[in-house]
């Protein structure tokens, strides 16, 4: 491997404090939303991380992007530390890493022109004079598929598919290096996920970005990342190439969750069987020395250990 | 919710005593004192002996405590203006018809109020909305003393129902309950038309529609429970206004009420009366934002039984 | 007699720069034991044409006319106040999407059940509790004792669901109309609420109307598709003639479209443009502007809606 990773991941944890209890006499209990988790997102390659609410992928989005903290970990942005940065040292690299979220509507400011939002982060970082940001932000509605006149629009005159493409112009204009995306598609239509989803790949190869995909939806998961890591109670719990997730899943979790995808073909309806989310805790699969691809100390805890190249599962090693 | 409630009546205490403090120095700074003209110029020894007599050539922090020392044993001196009762008297006396008739006027006014507000939240956009919203506006912006110079024209003069002023029988508190009632009524109306508005709009409504229950039962046990939670709070406070008595009112309709004494004292410089005055209001009104959030609290089952289960 | 039978539903509400079509021209039936699932994207007026056949829409501003619109034999268009709360609940029952805000946050889960058996059956309230109880038993709820005596907030989407459920068939409906039940849910939930769905329309022997834009959906639980665009019908056919020869250009756009159909990172079959505007749709064909087969007629002309094979339907010139 030569160049550094675009967007690394190490040992990060948080907690949210939750009222627990009835409300006279609550109680405030940490919540681990995100736990020791390690990944590593490559340059120009799509990583998809799924899960299911409550898995603590959002949070993960949001640490990597520290627009929350880390109680302990490291994320290190093109080989840079960036965890503990002050504002000022970390602006340059907020130029690197950017964010498109799920809600479209509320991502961009009604009172703005769609021209205005997708220049703003030009003018946050003072590059170039107004009017070349204006011609900036044109050109970028043009590539995402709006035409330039759009550009004296409001976003309530859009809908939901275009605003997301706004959305995208806005976080691309800076041509970061990394950008979250936080269930870009989630709030769409299916064929306008499609295009949202053309969209993003077509931007990726010609930028060479790397996007960590954040989505609940397998489907479009399995169209569009290169990498597919699987979140469970704030850890992951596989990893691997999309392919390999969805042709020999290892972890009973993410079995059941592709489990649960719809068939497309009414003739094969068949009836399942769920487990509970303390049964699929239980199960953690327990793994012999023989069956791992790179041999790891033997511990009680459950630990991410390989099992073919380039594929992690959370197992109990004897 | 106990540790609630203890911190409340904590920070209570500082602000009785900052109020105090506040109330203490303005009442003093203003110029003159409470034996200085008026009717009878008495010469200038009778008074320094009499300003000794109550203490007053003292300094400023010296009468403080002196005050503040006999309130914590609920004594609060004697008013300047009526020396033959002690303050607490003067107040138990006064307040007996602002606390009747304000009090009468709010436990009429503000069913009323609901009422109206019922009314037009159900018939939106129609004459019965417009009206009751006209009125309810009516009610907030005319002023009080107008309100009553109206009911005592109208009723009293022209068409001799009731009584222009006087306390003395029960016939002659009609107009100034009226009078008193006209505030909480419109306030009501408002708060219950937009509370209900916002309740008709929310989801569970078209659910409750669904479920084939009938548009009454829909609004009086649904509807009304959720619109009644935020009104409930402003009940209290509105009371405690009200029920210490319009200067205006009772002026209209010469009750003898405590509204007159809040100014009086003033203009006077009946310093312990003025003090006794606002101190109680401070403390009724404190009591009251806090059994109004209790209230809430246990009303709202989003906060009583808070907590995220399976 | 058919348990629903719509013929030529339309739905439109004026507004103050125009009027919003949302169905022109809707026409479907159901009948016991059968389920029918309406899918179409948003705008395409699958939710009011549910919400219109309860008369759940505020009319005024909405206003609803048909040549028939029956439920269980009853006319619904004629109905009086009385007879929709009585039809509402016990004849024909609705589950609705988000199960966070379907319930009054002031009271019980019980006591919302309960309320809706009392209206309906003349029970003690301690039966209607009972009853309460063992329908959240049938929903799969573990504890359901404990949850009869909880609020809204205390319980989790997929709790709620189950809950809506329950109390949406507490009077054994002979219709249930489910209107995009699992779009706010976890994929593994979604799939467990769609098969409970399923099982209890086969126990109770009820019809089905299952409102989605999810075609995965449409696959796992339906007999009959109705797709719908631009407040048309466009196809209308058994579930698996959808999945195995879909005829309307825009049915077999939508399943071109849909991610995750084959292995590995593709780039899918886009439907250029987006929906129709509501207020102003196109004239002729309303997917016309978006489809690859259209040709002058479909411009200008409405497509009529007539049979293009045995027990289906198609609106679309290209096809006769």
């Amino acid at each position: 491997m030569t160049a550094a990773p675009a967007l690394e991941l190490r040992s990060l944890n948080k907690s949210f404090m939750l009222r627990s209890g009835t409300g006279w006499r609550a109680r405030h209990v940490a919540h681990p939303a995100v736990r020791n988790v390690n990944l590593i997102l490559p340059r120009n390659q799509i990583l998809g991380l799924v899960g299911e609410s409550g898995s603590g992928k959002t949070t993960t989005g949001m640490l990597a992007l520290r627009l929350t903290e880390p109680d302990s970990g490291q994320v290190i942005v093109d080989g840079t530390d960036i965890t503990r940065l002050d504002h000022a040292a970390l602006k340059p690299f907020r130029r690197k890493m950017q964010v498109v979220f799920q809600d479209s509507y509320s991502a961009l400011d009604p009172m703005f022109t769609l021209a205005q939002i997708v220049a703003e982060p030009l003018h946050i970082h003072q590059i170039g004079t107004a009017r070349e940001q204006t011609e900036q932000a044109l050109h970028w509605l043009g590539r995402v598929g709006l035409h330039r006149s759009y550009g004296g629009r409001y976003p309530h005159e859009l809908s939901g598919g275009q605003r997301q493409r706004v959305a995208i112009a806005r976080a691309l204009i800076l041509r970061p290096d990394v950008l979250v995306a936080d269930e870009p598609t989630s709030a769409l239509d299916v064929s306008v996920k499609a295009q949202i989803i053309n969209l993003l790949q077509d931007l990726q190869a010609e930028m060479g970005l790397s996007i960590l995909f954040i989505s609940h939806d397998l489907s479009v998961v399995r169209s569009l990342t290169d990498t597919v890591a699987v979140m469970f109670n704030g850890r992951i719990v596989e990893q691997a190439p999309t392919e390999a997730i969805f042709t020999d899943p290892r972890h009973p979790y993410t079995r059941s969750l592709l489990d649960a995808i719809p068939v497309l073909n009414p003739r094969d309806r068949r009836l399942r069987q769920f487990a509970s989310r303390e049964e699929l805790e239980a199960a953690t699969p327990r793994l012999r020395h023989a069956d791992l691809h790179v041999p790891v100390t033997p511990s009680a805890m459950a630990q991410l250990v390989t099992v073919a190249p380039d594929h992690l599962v959370e197992a109990l090693v004897a | 919710m106990t540790g609630f409630i203890l911190r409340r009546l904590a920070s209570i205490t500082v602000t009785f005593f900052i109020v105090s403090v506040i109330i203490f120095v303005m009442m003093h700074s203003i110029e003159g004192g409470p034996f200085d003209a008026g009717d009878m110029p008495m010469p200038p020894a009778v008074r320094d002996r009499i300003m000794a007599q109550y203490g007053l050539d003292q300094p400023m922090y010296v009468q403080y405590f002196k005050y503040m020392w006999g309130v914590l044993q609920l004594d609060f001196g004697v008013p300047f203006q009526s020396p033959g009762e002690t303050v607490l008297e003067l107040i138990g006396r006064a307040w007996v018809p602002s606390l009747v008739l304000g009090g009468l006027g709010v436990l009429i006014g503000t069913p009323l109020g609901i009422l109206l507000g019922m009314a037009a939240a159900l018939r939106r956009n129609t004459w019965v909305d417009y009206l009751a919203s006209a009125v309810a506006t009516l009610g907030l912006t005319i002023p009080v003393f107008v309100t009553s110079m109206i009911l005592i024209l109208v009723f009293a003069v022209w068409l001799d129902w009731s009584y222009a002023s006087g306390w003395s029988e029960p016939q002659k508190w009609v107009l100034p309950i009226v009078a008193y009632a006209t505030i909480p009524m419109a306030t009501y109306a408002r708060y219950t038309r937009s509370a209900m508005l916002d309740t008709l709009n929310k989801p569970f409504v078209t659910v409750l529609r669904a479920k084939g229950l009938s548009e009454r039962k829909i609004i009086f046990q649904h509807v009304l429970r959720n619109s009644a939670i935020p009104m409930v709070t402003v009940f209290l406070p509105m009371f405690i206004g009200t029920a210490t008595g319009s200067i205006f009112v009772e002026a209209m309709f010469r009750v003898p009420g405590l509204g007159a004494y809040f100014v009086s004292s003033i203009r006077t410089r009946d310093y312990p009366l003025e003090m006794a005055l606002m101190l109680m209001l401070t403390v009724m009104f404190c009591l009251a934002y806090l059994i109004s959030d209790i209230l809430y609290a246990w009303l709202n089952p989003r906060i009583r039984f808070g907590g995220r289960r399976k | 007699m058919r348990l629903v039978e719509i013929d030529n539903l339309v739905v439109s509400f004026p507004q103050a720069d125009g009027v919003v079509q949302a169905v022109r021209g809707m026409s479907l039936s159901v009948d016991a034991g059968e389920s029918l699932g309406i899918v179409g994207e948003s705008g395409s007026g699958k939710s009011v044409t549910c919400m219109a056949i309860l008369r759940l829409l505020r009319e005024p501003p909405a206003r609803i006319t048909a040549d028939k619109m029956q439920l269980a034999g009853i006319d619904v268009l004629r109905a009086d106040k009385n007879k929709l709360a009585d039809l509402r609940g016990r004849v024909a029952a609705m589950v609705f999407q988000d199960p966070m805000t379907a319930f009054d946050p002031v009271f019980t889960i019980g006591q919302q059940i309960a309320e809706t058996i009392l209206a309906h059956h003349d029970l003690s309230k301690s039966a209607a509790r009972a009853e309460a109880e063992a329908m959240l038993k049938r929903v799969e709820i573990k504890n359901p004792a404990a949850i009869l005596d909880s609020y809204p907030h205390q319980l989790s989407g997929g709790m709620l669901q189950r809950a809506m459920i329950a109390m949406a068939l507490s009077c054994r409906p002979q219709i249930l109309f489910a209107d995009e039940p699992t779009t706010a849910l976890d994929v593994t939930i979604q799939a467990q609420i769609l098969q409970l769905i399923k099982g209890l329309q086969a126990e109770l022997g009820m019809g089905l109307i299952m409102v989605t834009h999810d075609l995965g959906v449409i696959a796992e639980t339906v007999d009959r598709v109705v797709v719908m665009y631009g407040g048309r019908v466009m196809e209308q056919a058994p579930v698996a003639d959808i999945f195995d020869a879909p005829l309307h250009p825009y049915t077999k756009a939508l399943l071109g479209a849909m991610p995750g159909q084959t292995g590995g990172r593709q780039r899918l079959i886009e439907i250029p443009g987006a929906s129709p505007n509501p207020a102003a749709p196109p004239a002729g064909c309303p997917f016309h502007p978006r489809c690859a087969e259209a040709d002058a007629r479909c411009a200008t002309e409405a497509p009529a809606f007539l049979p293009v094979g045995p027990a289906r339907d198609a609106a679309c010139w290209r096809l006769q």
